[in-house]
């Protein structure tokens, strides 16, 4: 299909990667430093967390194998670069791996996000039908269709997909970019919100009576 | 090490061990300190300036790392492997946040510091309820100068003479960074009703301090810090008591017993090595205990001897009572009215730069509950984190360039209101020895009570109110569900970090476990260091005052040894 997006391609480190081609013996390396991944297809699957005292200032790649197929990764990025798309100097969702954020939330050991699990896998199974063979038209009104649905297991499935795709994509850096957050640099003082930020606050104390 | 002549044996390496080995190894005595955690460096282990992009599923919250990934605890949380609790049948919720690392809980503390006012060592005085101290405000109050010039304190402002609201004297503390947007927008309902807000006192410092870093005015404090400009007892008293030569520091090291000698003296304790699992008996001519109030109370109860069958020092069956929390209740708002502001680097000083003390104390008739809160309260540009949905509706379906504007221009437009309240000790609150659970090791564990009282859960309802009020008065919206009623409000017993309580100062061995000065009344060379002596739970968060206090005790505790009191 000529209006097919392009392959989602993960964005995982090559070290990782090398890991993942170690523990779970599917993926296959693309050329340096990404990796396309497949199903867990022997050895046991890694299903630990980091652990009470993991290592902070470096830290190491959640260590559990990831669960999602190939055709949950790339219904994931379209789905990701729907709500998300490419805008100006601000980057699509999917260029920024949150796909495969989603696949390493989802795959984690934890309650709350094996609490999402079904939700989010559920959900992404159910809309790859309607995507990924669908032309532009069709995958279109699939996503509109979700973005409006009123029956609860798709709304379910869509609300949580927005906030973890919303949440991956501004905890990057490209995120603080497109949001306006400038802080994390050491300074040698605090100097206080600018006269131009005061300034607005007063013309709202005025509005406000105060 | 065993057979090293130690004067002293410090039972944990917090607040009230970290202060207690810096004064008594300055004074010449030879201390071994036992902590049950690991070892923990923060000049290399601080992730300072990590972004939650860097860490698994972006730092959230896990079982593992219940306060988020790059929270500074180690091994700890509401749960430490392989060291249960109990809470009884029929008790209210209690949970009970531990540490296994160097430092403690300093390591990951709120840095607030505030001083305990002169009604709070005497509350029973003011209001017929709780329990007197047996020292008075003006008793601590040097400890306090000379805590606040050593850890470096944010905050100095001039004289404001509230009530019960103690002024620091000039040159204890340094000025704290100015107030940010959201804390200029805030102080204004506070003053239109009446309500001061004041300069936060922060463990932080901000300005030039002998021996010291200055804040970066970056990066989180809970994550620890590498560079030593906030408090911490691991780069703030240990180092200097280990350049004394008269400190030895044993990690993994779960002291649960404190061996009696003759003559009904502590002649050492008893740990387990929580790697090898090893048990050691160490001697020394007297023992501080400071290990946190819970963990302090649990050692004394399985210390059973002929002399003592229900542990240690618990004759009149004290230990373990009046176990107390600050009330916590919180409601966030989102402000129009701070929307689209130019973006503002709001990542201050780690502290609030700002807050409200207490403002009621005039008015408790009428409020229908004594005592009363005070509220922290945070807000600002900060670091994006997996909760930036949470800025928009829970009905909002927006995506692509709307999404984009809708997220810019509320980032930052939230405020969250936090009371942090006095609670009044009851006979419902209390921690004592499991009679079945055990820890890994064999050690019978604690088995909590709590109930909170009316005087607490009105307290919370009225903190609830206030907040709705303030944020109508900013022409704001409450986030989320609010509960008004205090029972359904008020946080779980224990949440607030701040049990203390378990082994209280008192006048004589009727009315407490030890005297003003931490040492017990039944076993003179046995003393409390930590929150654990504290008599009442003032809404002043206590860690200020559990190091004024050990510092105050380890200095009698030092006047002692030289005379050979010990």
């Amino acid at each position: 299909m000529s209006d097919a997006p392009e392959p989602y391609v993960s964005k995982i480190d090559r070290r990782t990667a090398l890991a993942w081609i170690g523990v779970v013996g599917a993926a296959a390396a693309v050329g340096a430093g990404v990796v396309v991944y497949g199903p867990i297809k022997g050895g046991e699957p890694v299903r630990r967390g980091y652990g009470t005292d993991p290592k902070l200032t470096k830290p190491e790649k959640a260590p559990w194998s990831r669960i999602m197929v190939p055709a949950q990764l790339q219904t994931a990025a379209i789905l990701a670069d729907f709500i998300l798309p490419a805008s100006g100097a601000a980057p699509a969702a999917s260029t920024l791996g949150i796909p495969d954020f989603i696949d390493e939330w989802v795959s984690a050991p934890y309650p709350d996000q094996m609490g999402d699990r079904p939700v989010i896998l559920n959900g992404l199974n159910a809309l790859s039908a309607k995507v990924l063979k669908a032309d532009a038209t069709g995958r279109s009104a699939a996503l509109k269709a979700l973005q409006e649905s009123t029956d609860p297991a798709s709304q379910k499935f869509w609300k949580k997909f927005r906030k973890l795709t919303i949440g991956a994509y501004y905890t990057t850096d490209a995120g603080f970019k497109d949001i306006g957050y400038i802080g994390n640099v050491s300074r040698t003082s605090d100097p206080g919100p600018s006269p131009e930020v005061k300034a607005a606050l007063e013309r709202e104390f005025q509005k406000l009576g105060l | 090490m065993a057979n090293d002549n130690y004067d002293v044996i410090i039972v944990g390496s917090g607040a009230g061990g970290g202060m207690s080995a810096y004064h008594l190894t300055k004074s010449g005595l030879k201390v071994l300190m036992l902590e049950a955690g690991r070892n923990y460096d923060p000049r290399v282990e601080t992730p300072m300036f990590n972004t939650n992009a860097e860490a698994p599923l972006r730092g959230v919250g896990t079982p593992d790392k219940p306060f988020g990934f790059y929270d500074a605890t180690v091994d700890g949380g509401w749960q430490v492997p392989n060291e249960p609790y109990v809470v009884a049948e029929g008790s209210e919720p209690f949970i009970w946040w531990r540490p296994r690392m160097l430092g403690g809980r300093t390591n990951h503390w709120g840095r607030i510091a505030l001083r305990f006012g002169p009604l709070d060592f005497k509350p029973y005085s003011r209001d017929g309820l709780g329990y007197d101290w047996p020292i008075s405000y003006d008793d601590l109050a040097p400890w306090y100068d000379k805590t606040e010039k050593l850890i470096g304190v944010s905050g100095a402002a001039p004289a404001r003479n509230l009530l019960n609201t103690p002024d620091s004297p000039d040159g204890c503390l340094m000025p704290s960074a100015p107030p940010r947007a959201f804390e200029i927008f805030y102080e204004r309902a506070f003053r239109k009703m009446g309500i001061p807000v004041i300069p936060m006192h922060g463990a932080v410092v901000t300005g030039q301090m002998e021996g010291r870093n200055t804040c970066l005015f970056a990066t989180p404090c809970g994550r620890g810090c590498a560079i030593g400009a906030n408090f911490q007892s691991t780069t703030v008293l240990l180092p200097p008591a280990m350049a004394t030569g008269n400190l030895t520091i044993t990690t993994n090291a779960l002291v649960y017993q404190v061996d009696l000698g003759k003559a009904g003296k502590a002649k050492g304790v008893t740990y387990v090595d929580r790697k090898t699992g090893e048990h050691h008996s160490v001697t020394a001519k007297s023992v501080v205990l400071a290990a946190g109030s819970g963990e302090t109370a649990r050692i004394l109860l399985n210390s059973k001897s002929s002399a003592f069958p229900n542990g240690l020092c618990n004759t009149h069956g004290m230990v373990g009572r009046y176990l107390m929390d600050s009330v916590g209740t919180g409601v966030t708002g989102q402000f129009p009215s701070m929307e689209g502001l130019p973006p503002t680097n709001d990542d201050g000083q780690g502290t609030q730069h700002t807050y409200v003390p207490w403002w009621g104390y005039e008015k408790q008739k009428e409020l229908g509950f004594a005592r009363g809160y005070h509220i922290e309260i945070g807000g600002g540009r900060h670091m994006p984190s997996m909760g930036m949905a949470g800025l928009l509706p829970d009905d909002e379906t927006s995506v692509g360039d709307d999404l984009r504007a809708k997220l810019r221009n509320r980032f930052g437009s939230t405020i969250g209101f936090d009371g942090r309240g006095e609670m009044i000790p009851n006979d419902d609150c209390y921690c004592e020895i499991d009679p079945v659970a055990k820890d890994k090791w064999g050690i019978p564990v604690l088995r909590f009570h709590w109930k909170w009282g009316e005087h607490e859960t009105n307290q919370a309802a009225h903190a609830v109110k206030t907040f709705l009020e303030v944020i109508d008065t900013l022409g704001g919206k409450p986030m989320g569900e609010v509960e008004t009623e205090g029972r359904k409000a008020i946080s779980k017993g224990g949440e607030m970090i701040h049990e203390i309580g378990t082994v209280r100062m008192g006048h004589n061995d009727t009315d407490s476990v030890v005297n003003q000065y931490g040492q017990s009344w039944a076993v003179p060379n046995l003393f409390v260091m930590d929150g654990a002596v504290m008599v009442s739970s003032p809404d002043k968060n206590p860690t200020l005052s559990i190091l004024a206090l050990a510092w105050r005790s380890a200095d009698n505790m030092a006047t002692l040894a030289k005379q050979g009191a010990l």
